[in-house]
């Protein structure tokens, strides 16, 4: 790290000034909201993980700080085991315990995997409060007095500011290296668009329970601290709703999704509403709470996106300003002129079967989708599936991707080693060489192009340099390498079509799926488009292509498949395919042929 | 009756057509042809008001249309039966063709109207308590058609009425367009299927690419070889 | 025997209570499609109306709560209009901290203009006087309750099956784009359902305070025990809301009796998990919103 670089200073003087003013003023007063500054922050770090970077709501982590605080104590009370080692503990069953509850839960949509987070948490405070042998009931446990690093009881404030501060320090660097690595990456893609994340190889599932667990960790020893720290706990105010809403709260007022987001938060709302309770509480309870309610009410009705989301990329520039900033990215330099090469030369022999379906049949309720559907593509060809306006070409091609199980028949992949493969899901399909691209383009909307087209190089390497770079060359290969650093939602249709490609193309695909990629595009992007497919063809990937363009069918396809009503209708070469009059009646009507 | 002068309209910023241009006149069949992307059906959501456009203006017997809510310009007298049906799935026939009547002119009348569409569609009566998912295809599609009928539009637009049905459904639906055409209703087909609109359109235009590439009347169309250019690349 | 068909009894009564409350609930998800995180705190503030109402100007809870419907109708209408509204093209997330926020609000505001203090009403007439069928005790109180929750979904199916503007409300809640070929307008079909999902409530609250005392967080109390309700009901479906509001009432009954008082409530969380996992779309609901 260069200490130099104004985004490290800047970031550095920023977070000492939590050590700083408080040791400054010296008042408990202030100590106290300093920690509680650092711990909640750390919570809302830790909350963001899963709530920000995977998009679950979960409003019961509350559950994973009330078993850190429970551990720590119970194992000091009854075992006189030290809170450090308590906090592990209570960190490790916690992660188990996130497991459990997520896996099931994760295939509930936003608003009802949070109540099912909600449910749980009530579960665990009711039978917390049941179980007064264990847990002394409602009435709550205090931790036994003893002063010492060893049983992490002190008598100065400071060293608590320390601790508090050690751990948000903690959270900060794990959201940090998840963001910047392929987990963070893959988290977005899930978050965004699943289905376009499991075309590029990325399971969906996995990747959401690596972040439940890191996040359940940290939550728990900051649970297991701040139960130390307060010295008393009970049911109620660990295993609280209210708690879990906060937390929640401060990760989207600073902006769900970035890393200093939830600090920016917890530090901008956190001080007045303590102050408020302090100064106000003549007034009456509740205020603290209701500026929460409102200040939240707020800033979703203006900015959704919290504080950093909003703000953030025009402070990075005024940071980069500063002396010592860079303006431009370093790697921008290694622009390479050399065409794009696949990473493995294609093993397999021209005109070999590559990709194979054999009698499909799909059927939707009385439907029947997909009749008797068999389909070839040769290494090396470009293969053109057409026919009319609900035909069903997009379902067989949503099996031959995996995102549709054909009731009967079977698919299969011929490897470059020669061996036969039967993927099943997408992801599956897509490790098997299968790339595609959807219909209605799926592009990760706030993220760059280059990014984009990252998402889908990272399935070969978990290096976000090395994915870089093979991006850059996918980008050269579409006419994409101008608009790197622009936002995807920023791009026209024909740019976001290439995209749809290049981030197929960077999963190193033999076979390229292309779903009517020159829909709504004007004739000079049509032409270019049809250009970039043959670049792609002859660098050795096989293309079978969905289109109406009817000239860049005929100009492109070595073969063209014909598909009316879910069943292959005829096949063969381009013209004589064109001038079948079965096809001819099937686009424009029994009498055309006639008429 | 229905005049588009340079409307160009898109979703979520990208534009899907471009500078069309298109006139509608009382008592006409006029279709608009064209291959899959180029623009049909976000020309009539235009007209609908379901899609915004950016340019151009939308005149409707005399009165603006454009920048209308789409429950205003069902009001002002246009309907659309869309493409793929999209029925209440789980609300039976009737209260589908119900709520084709919606709009405040045509609910006193609604049930004396729906004797009348009936009329044409026997099968239809038959199946007024069904929900309308549970209905065929074929049934659907005429219960979609029908639904349009029941506000009495001026203006009865299609979006590929012959949709995703085998050829022997298709020649029903068509007949019973037929029948709505005699019946003197104003119609704005888009088909895939052009041989039989061309032979009953008075007019057409030829949408390609987002822009109007051609007009002329039904049959001078159906002579053009630029349509089967347009459909098959040849 | 008796005591197990007085629990029953208990139960059934009960339901008739939550049944109220859930409707409303239902309605807004099955419509609207937002999962209103503040249902609870409408309650209450329906409760502190009647409340309020009952003290300052000695009107008779049931009497009060037709204006407590107007009021919190109102109420509903606007936070459809102003809060959610805006939202509605908003990522899920967004939407469920907005209702959160709102629902923070309205508990935190009644802490401050209230107290935590618990106020109940006590009335000497009818409502607490019961009903004895053989061994069998009935409240009458809740008897009336039950009586306006039925009388309630027959009206509400009523409006939904019989009138041009309830087919609206279905038809949007099933097909939104179909809907709006119709003539429907639509944001105005989403602020009325979300009045009337609201306006139940202030129904609720003139019926419950005779029973139950208000302090602010009362909504939460009922609201959690609503949602798991709808979920089992299925979303979207009044009649999956009144069964399901029946099968809660016999669980918190029995269960309260013999498994363990303080438990009742894990175990209707368990279902509600349950059913969130195994079967989301509820005993009665079709998904995508049926009535």
């Amino acid at each position: 790290m260069n200490i130099f670089n104004p985004r490290v200073y800047v970031t550095l003087m920023a977070l000492s000034l939590l050590l700083l003013i408080p040791m400054g003023v010296g008042s408990p007063f202030i100590y106290h909201i300093f920690i509680l500054l650092c711990t909640f922050a750390a919570l809302a770090t830790a909350w963001n993980i899963v709530g920000g970077f995977a998009g679950q709501l979960s409003l019961g982590h509350a559950v994973f700080y009330g078993i850190g605080s429970y551990a720590a104590i119970l194992l000091l009370m009854r075992f006189q085991i030290s809170p450090w080692i308590g906090m592990m503990v209570g960190a490790v069953l916690s992660t188990v315990v996130s497991v459990i509850v997520s896996y099931p839960c994760f295939r509930l949509r936003g608003p009802f995997f949070a109540l099912a987070t909600i449910a749980v948490l009530e579960v665990v405070r009711l039978v917390a409060i049941h179980q007064t042998g264990l847990t002394g009931g409602a009435a709550g446990l205090a931790a036994p007095l003893n002063i010492g690093w060893q049983w992490m009881m002190f008598r100065e404030k400071w060293i608590y500011l320390l601790i508090a501060f050690g751990f948000l320090l903690l959270t900060l660097l794990v959201s940090w290296r998840i963001k910047n690595s392929r987990l963070g990456y893959y988290l977005v893609a899930v978050r965004e668009r699943e289905d376009a994340a499991r075309a590029v190889g990325i399971n969906p599932v996995k990747v959401k329970l690596i972040a439940v667990m890191v996040s359940a960790f940290f939550t728990s020893l900051v649970g297991s601290f701040q139960a130390m720290y307060l010295t008393f706990i009970d049911p109620g105010s660990v295993f609280s709703l209210e708690l879990s809403i906060q937390v929640a709260m401060f990760a989207l007022i600073g902006g769900l999704g970035t890393v200093f987001g939830p600090l920016v938060g917890t530090v901008l709302v956190l001080p007045i509403a303590e102050l408020a309770r302090g100064w106000l509480s003549n007034v009456g309870n509740g205020f603290h709470g209701l500026v929460y309610g409102v200040v939240l009410v707020a800033v979703v009705l203006t900015i959704p996106k919290g504080l950093v989301g909003r703000f953030g990329v025009s402070f990075s520039r005024w940071v980069d300003s500063l002396p010592g900033g860079k303006r431009t990215d370093d790697s921008a330099d290694i622009v390479s002129h050399h065409a794009w090469v696949p990473a493995t030369k294609p093993a397999g022999i021209k005109g070999e079967v590559i990709l194979s379906a054999i009698n499909l049949n799909l059927h939707f309720g009385g439907l029947h989708a997909t009749n008797n559907v068999s389909i070839a593509l040769n290494e090396g060809e470009i293969l053109g599936l057409i026919g009319p306006n609900g035909a069903g070409k997009t379902t067989v091609f949503n099996q031959l991707s995996g995102f549709l199980q054909p009731h009967s028949g079977e698919i299969k992949v011929r490897q470059s080693n020669g061996q036969w493969v039967m993927p099943r899901t997408p992801e599956e399909f897509a490790r098997a060489g299968i790339g595609r691209t959807f219909q209605i383009a799926q592009p990760f909307a706030d993220l760059s192009v280059l990014e984009n087209i990252m998402l889908g190089a990272f399935m070969h390497t978990s290096s976000s340099a090395e994915a870089s770079v093979l991006a850059r060359k996918v980008a050269q290969l579409t006419d994409l390498s101008g608009m790197l650093d622009t936002r995807a939602r920023n791009l026209t249709v024909g740019g976001m079509k290439r995209l749809e490609m290049a981030r197929a193309l960077a999963t190193q695909p033999r076979v390229l799926l292309l779903d009517e990629v020159l829909a709504g595009l004007n004739p000079a992007d049509v032409s270019k488009a049809v250009a970039t497919i043959r670049r792609v063809r002859d660098s050795g990937v096989s293309v079978l292509m969905i289109e109406h363009i009817m000239q860049a069918v005929m100009q492109l396809s070595d073969r063209i498949v014909v598909i009316n009503s879910g069943s292959v209708l005829c096949e063969g070469a381009p013209n004589e395919v064109m001038t079948d009059s079965r096809v001819i009646e099937a686009y424009l009507g029994k009498d055309y042929v006639h008429a | 009756m229905l005049k588009l002068h340079g409307i160009s309209a898109g979703y979520g910023g990208t534009e899907i057509i471009r500078n069309v241009s298109l006139e509608v006149n009382k008592g006409e069949v006029v279709t608009i042809v064209g291959a899959n992307g180029a623009g049909k059906t976000t020309t009539l959501r235009t007209i609908c008001g379901i899609v915004k456009p950016e340019s151009g203006s939308i005149e409707f017997e005399g009165r603006k249309l454009d920048g209308l809510r789409s429950d205003e310009i069902v009001t002002a007298g246009i309907t659309m039966v869309p493409e793929g049906r999209q029925l209440f799935p789980h609300i039976s026939v009737r209260d589908n063709l119900l709520m084709g009547a919606y709009k405040r002119s045509a609910r006193s009348m609604a049930n004396q109207r729906m004797d009348e569409v009936l009329q044409i569609f026997p099968r239809v009566r038959e199946r007024l308590a069904q929900m309308a998912g549970s209905l065929s295809g074929g049934e659907q599609q005429m219960v979609a058609i029908a639904r349009g009928l029941m506000a009495n539009p001026t203006l009865l637009m299609f979006d590929e009425p012959s949709l995703g049905l085998s050829p022997l459904l298709m020649s029903q639906v068509f007949d019973v367009i037929d029948q709505i055409v005699e019946l003197g209703t104003t119609v704005l087909i888009v088909e895939q299927n052009i041989v039989h609109t061309l032979k009953i359109a008075d007019r057409g235009y030829v949408l390609e690419n987002g822009e109007i590439t051609m007009t002329g009347t039904g049959q001078e169309l159906l002579d053009n070889p630029h349509i089967r250019k347009a459909y098959l690349g040849i | 025997m008796e005591i197990f068909i007085q629990l029953v009894v208990n139960g059934l009564l009960l339901g008739g209570i939550l049944a109220i409350i859930s409707i409303g609930l239902t309605l807004i998800f099955g419509i609207v499609r937002v999962v209103n995180f503040a249902h609870g705190e409408f309650l209450m503030i329906g409760m502190y109306a009647v409340y309020l109402m009952h003290q300052h100007l000695g009107l008779h809870p049931y009497v009060a709560s037709v204006f407590a419907v107007i009021f919190l109708f109102v109420a509903g209408a606007l936070m459809q209009r102003f809060v959610i509204q805006p939202l509605l093209t908003a990522d899920p997330h967004i939407q469920i901290f907005a209702t959160v926020g709102v629902s923070t609000a309205l508990l935190n505001l009644a802490l401050l203009l209230f107290g935590a203090d618990v106020f109940s009403v006590r009335l000497n007439d009818f409502t607490s006087s019961t009903i004895k069928l053989g061994s069998i005790t009935i409240v009458s109180a809740q008897l009336i309750t039950f009586c306006v929750a039925l009388a309630l979904i027959v009206g509400l199916h009523w409006f939904l099956h019989n009138t041009f503007l309830g087919r609206a409300v279905r038809a949007t809640a099933q097909h939104r784009y179909a809907a709006q070929l119709m003539g429907v307008n639509v944001e105005r079909i989403y602020i009325l359902a979300f009045g009337l999902g609201c306006a139940c409530l202030g129904l609720a609250s003139g019926l419950l305070l005779p029973q139950y005392p208000v302090f602010p967080t009362i909504g939460s109390f009922f609201v959690l025990t609503a949602f798991v309700i709808v979920v089992l009901g299925g979303l979207g479906s009044l009649s999956g809301a009144f069964l399901g509001s029946l099968i809660i009432g016999l669980v918190d009954s029995l269960s309260g009796y013999y498994i363990a008082p303080d438990l009742k409530e894990v175990i209707y969380f368990l279902i509600f998990i349950g059913i969130l996992v195994f079967r989301p779309t509820g005993l009665l609901g079709l998904g995508r919103g049926s009535e």
